[in-house]
């Protein structure tokens, strides 16, 4: 178990200072596959880099098994690093690759060649073990790095963005192998990515950064469900905002009569409104719903279905999603006046931002 | 349609500059070279192919005494100037800035910017001092003298290839449980390799052919290969002086092709 407890980091000094992370906590179970999302520059690669001891912490700690790892320098901490461009040495096989962390740690070097076979066998590198590294494609060089830092049997296995120089067709498919790896080794996985499908696929539980702040850690589930807040909403998956009141317990929207909330009954005052663009309901349902009045804006045909704009009379605009099944009878045309039902369930009332409150 | 960059192959006269600057440059060193194969008495008159001078250069005591002193005054001074060469290439381009950094670069460089003569002169004199109190008149001048302007040769390629290796493959075998020595023994140094190489042969062809340091600073008697030709030039102008040359020649180019084939090879 590793726990992070009040984590910061600070650069430069004085008014210069920049704050990558603003004391972070968060605790990462034994064998789970968490994973650190976010756009570039929100401090997740600063925080992998801090938990493999490449950076050091302004301040908080690092406890790992009871221990606070936060000032030993790397090479004497039991986590183990997938770089984001490999690094693999050049001037050495991968089977030296893979050997060189247990020969560097002073392993007995009767044990050092059958663990490089085994791990070798892992991740189906075997028959490669004489070539250098720079006789090797992406996806080959990708897993000789997974199994050199994998060799040692490390506490943590830490992935920076391991994934991103890859195609996308070999992409879905290591996706699906690290995580198989992950659950087979029942072994501690931290993964740094700013590709939220990535996130969602792969992870047991995702922690959504922003500007050196944890915005909310949860599943990928209760994540694209139950977003913390706006940035959370708008950063997993695609989310309409509709702005909205609460006055003792009903949701006014602009063009509909009030409602009565189910959830979220602690909420007052000016609110966003937030519905995912495929519970949207075209036409009306039997659900207790909104129903919202507007026109086609655009339809962007993708296959399975349609991708619909609706310029609603209030002047939002909401996207929702039609399916393109062949019974249908409903085909969409752009100016076509539309009415659409949102059902209260799906409707997620979040804490109304001050226009950017940073 | 990509945009034609300026090429200068295509300036009217190019080809004959070209031309006439290969010419200028190359033949000579061929005229000396096919003299070196004269088998008559008298430089500058061919009496036929042969190897005889080079038999007579090689049978000189007096030259191959000069030749070995410029073996051990070449290897001695490269071998120091490319260890601190590289000493100081890891100083300035891995861990923390040093201080006056700036000033590192002036003293490694110095040997290019204060002019050869004034540099051999200035050593005279304060060396000239240091025999008469010392009393030791040997070779260890001339390589201490060879070995300042020898760095800046080594230490350029050094640090070019220091610059371009990926600061990650370090940090990897700091992950991996390596120490800093072990690092720097299996990881920096097999990688800086070439680089390491390429710098010595720099530093020990510019070594073999210096003339005015080596004429400066060395003790009476002394005689280096460059220095042994310019004094048998002024006494005797056999065809013995061009085999002599010719075999410099072949030995300096071997060097650097070799230099050549080594840094290509380990990339």
């Amino acid at each position: 178990m590793l726990d992070i407890r009040s984590l910061s980091k600070k650069f430069g000094s004085g008014a210069g200072a920049f704050h990558a992370l603003k004391s972070i906590d968060i605790t990462i179970e034994e064998g789970e596959f968490f994973t650190l999302l976010g756009p570039s520059g929100c401090g997740k690669t600063t925080l992998l880099r801090m938990i493999a001891g490449f950076e050091q912490p302004s301040g908080g700690q690092l406890v790992l098994d009871g221990k606070d790892i936060a000032t030993i320098p790397p090479n004497h901490r039991p986590v183990n690093t997938v770089f984001q461009s490999y690094a693999l040495f050049p001037h050495m096989t991968v089977a030296q690759n893979v050997a060189f962390g247990l020969e560097a740690r002073g392993t007995n070097p009767a044990e050092v060649a059958p663990r490089v076979d085994e791990i070798l066998e892992i991740v189906q590198m075997a028959h490669l073990r004489d070539r250098k590294s720079s006789q090797m494609s992406g996806g080959q060089q990708q897993r000789v790095a997974l199994a050199r830092a994998l060799a040692p049997r490390p506490r943590i296995l830490l992935l920076d963005e391991p994934l991103s120089a890859l195609d996308l067709k070999l992409r879905k498919q290591m996706q699906f192998e690290l995580k198989r790896l992950q659950g087979e080794l029942g072994l501690t996985f931290i993964f740094v990515t700013h590709d939220q499908d990535e996130a969602l696929t792969m992870s047991d539980r995702i922690a959504v950064m922003e500007g050196g702040t944890l915005q909310q850690v949860a599943s990928p589930r209760s994540l694209y469900d139950h977003p913390a807040n706006r940035f959370v909403a708008e950063f997993i998956g695609e989310a309409n905002f509709l702005p909205g009141t609460i006055v003792d317990g009903k949701l006014f929207l602009a063009g509909s009569p009030p409602v009565p909330l189910l959830r979220e009954k602690k909420s007052r005052g000016a609110v966003a409104v937030m519905i995912r663009p495929e519970q949207v309901v075209v036409g009306a349902t039997s659900e207790k719903a909104i129903t919202l009045d507007g026109r086609v804006e655009s339809l962007v045909f993708s296959g399975t279905d349609t991708h619909v704009s609706l310029r609603l009379q209030n002047g939002t605009t909401l996207s929702l999603r039609s399916p393109n099944t062949s019974h249908a009878g409903t085909a969409l045309a752009d100016g076509q006046a539309l009415q659409v039902s949102l059902p209260i369930d799906a409707l997620h009332v979040l804490p109304e931002e001050t226009a950017d409150a940073a | 349609m990509a945009e034609k960059r300026f090429d200068v192959t295509h300036v009217p006269g190019a080809a004959l500059i070209a031309g006439v600057t290969f010419l200028a440059l190359y033949v000579p060193v061929l005229i000396l070279v096919v003299n070196a194969f004269n088998g008559g008495d008298m430089a500058g008159q061919w009496e036929g192919a042969s190897l005889r001078w080079f038999a007579a250069a090689l049978d000189n005591t007096a030259f191959r005494n000069a030749a070995l002193n410029s073996l051990i005054v070449a290897v001695s001074a490269a071998t120091v100037a490319t260890g601190l060469a590289t000493m100081a290439a890891l100083a300035v381009s891995r861990g923390r800035p040093v201080k006056g950094q700036g000033g590192i670069f002036i003293i490694l460089n110095q040997p290019l910017l204060v002019p050869e003569i004034v540099f051999a002169i200035a050593l005279m004199i304060v060396l000239a001092r240091l025999k008469q109190v010392t009393g030791y008149q040997g070779l260890g001048y001339v390589i201490a003298a060879h070995t300042t302007f020898c760095i800046p040769f080594a230490f350029l390629p050094i640090r070019a290839r220091l610059a371009g290796m990926d600061l990650t493959l370090e940090t990897a075998s700091m992950d991996l449980y390596a120490s800093r020595f072990y690092t720097f023994r299996r990881v920096t140094l097999p990688l800086l390799l070439p680089g390491i190489l390429a710098g010595f042969m720099l530093a020990f062809v510019i070594s073999l052919d210096n003339v005015v340091v080596s004429s400066f600073v060395k003790s009476p008697g002394q005689e280096t290969l460059p220095t042994y030709l310019m004094s048998e030039l002024r006494r005797n102008l056999t065809s013995e002086i061009y085999a002599i040359s010719a075999l410099l020649l072949f030995a300096s180019i071997s060097i650097v092709a070799a230099s050549w084939v080594v840094t290509r090879t380990k990339e």
